[in-house]
């Protein structure tokens, strides 16, 4: 059964677009509520910090804008939020749980490679927008993919699940507004520890490269600030920004 | 809440061990007992290879440009002034790391000497994966830059001074 698209939300699609966080950061002045920019082709997609970002016919490119308000350091919370939902949605896809895995701060992991990226901008206004793409059909090569980072992998070849871009979006609008509802309601912990229930290698070894060192330690949990917390030889250490390598 | 010197003792002495505890840099809070009373508590040390300094290296105390014939420096040497102190010091609501352009390779959103207006966006702080745009607080003129492309910064931290 598919879920009631949330009331007061809106729902753009456009056959072609540069990128749909561009889409929605341009229209951003003008929503008069929360609106997803479904792209179904994307000519100049893009990840982390300039990275290239595959994006394939049929796979999932969309960005949520709306104006959460709040402290940029609450707002920026909302990256756990939105893996929270994005795994909710592809359990209502595909009918199973296992082997989904989130791996800090918001990659969700299908049977150990990457499946989906979000990459959260925080603008004008309060505005906050959420990009989230997803291999439903086709996973890039992994010439494609940064070397030791996780091998993607799409849900077709993993699951066997074929969903459009417009199907998948109609069960994630909805997923995504009850994790928002409960973390409005309930705040950051009912969140964060559902995220945890879920991490991937939560208690084992693990790598966090920052911009500038890379540490080495067990990954310990998440904090209150959603910061990942590992315990290293030289002790606790608590890392904001930066990629997980296992 | 009852003011005493004790408590504040107390209360700086827990500060110190949350930094110890907790693996940080520096911490700064204040503390509002009334109206115009307030303590200003900023506690911070130095770390074994640290990694890249939040602030950068800060020139003495801005002195003001009227000042007579350079007086021979006999006077201690003041220590330098604190950027956070700075009136026109905007600083960063989020631990994270900083960046000074949109993308790698791309122009840095600002340059020293620039006039910025209220809201344009001065630099980004990254934090779970969230590109958050810092906003020019008021209409003026780029002092200076105190972090480096790719530093980590605290929260609280002085990242630009306007003028």
């Amino acid at each position: 059964m598919i879920p009631r698209w949330p009331e007061g939300v809106g729902q753009v699609i456009l056959p072609t677009v540069d990128s749909t966080s561009l889409e929605a950061a341009r229209q951003a002045p003008h929503i008069a509520g929360p609106t997803w920019f479904l792209g179904l082709e994307q000519t100049a997609a893009k990840g982390r910090r300039g990275r290239a970002w595959s994006n394939p016919a049929g796979n999932f490119a969309a960005s949520l804008v709306y104006r959460p308000g709040g402290a940029i350091a609450h707002r920026a919370l909302r990256s756990f939020v939105a893996s929270l939902a994005l795994q909710d949605a592809l359990i209502a896809a595909t009918g199973r749980t296992e082997g989904l895995r989130l791996k800090w701060p918001n990659d969700v992991l299908l049977n150990g490679g990457k499946l989906a990226g979000i990459l959260l901008e925080s603008g004008p206004s309060e505005t906050l927008i959420i990009g989230i793409g997803v291999n439903l059909r086709a996973a890039p090569t992994q010439a494609e993919v940064e070397t030791g980072a996780v091998a993607p992998v799409s849900l077709l070849s993993e699951t066997g699940t074929d969903i459009t871009p417009e199907a998948f979006l109609d069960l994630l609008a909805p997923a995504f507004a009850a994790v928002e509802a409960q973390f409005l309601t309930y705040g950051f912990d009912a969140v964060r520890t559902r995220w945890l229930a879920n991490a991937a290698k939560l208690g084992e070894p693990i790598h966090a490269r920052t911009v500038t060192e890379t540490h080495h330690g067990t990954f310990e949990t998440v904090d209150a600030e959603g910061q990942l917390v590992l315990r290293t030889a030289a002790g606790q250490r608590m890392i904001s920004a930066g990629d997980v390598f296992f | 809440m009852t003011k005493t010197h004790d408590s504040d003792v107390a209360f700086i002495k827990a500060l110190a061990e949350l930094l110890r505890e907790n693996d940080l840099t520096e911490l700064q809070v204040k503390r509002d007992y009334a109206e115009d009373d307030s303590l200003n508590v900023r506690v911070s040390r130095q770390m074994m290879a640290a990694p890249v300094a939040t602030v950068a290296a800060a020139p003495a105390a801005a002195a003001p440009a009227a000042s007579a014939p350079a007086a021979p420096a006999a006077a201690p040497v003041s220590a330098p002034a604190d950027p956070a102190q700075d009136p026109g010091a905007v600083t960063s609501p989020i631990v994270g790391t900083a960046y000074l352009s949109p993308e790698p390779g791309a122009s840095a959103f600002i340059s020293v000497g620039d006039t910025v207006s209220e809201g344009q966006t001065l630099l980004i702080v990254e934090a779970m994966k969230t590109m958050n745009q810092i906003p020019s607080p008021k209409a003026g003129k780029v002092k200076r830059i105190l972090i480096e492309d790719g530093a980590a910064v605290e929260f609280g931290a002085p990242l630009v001074i306007l003028e």
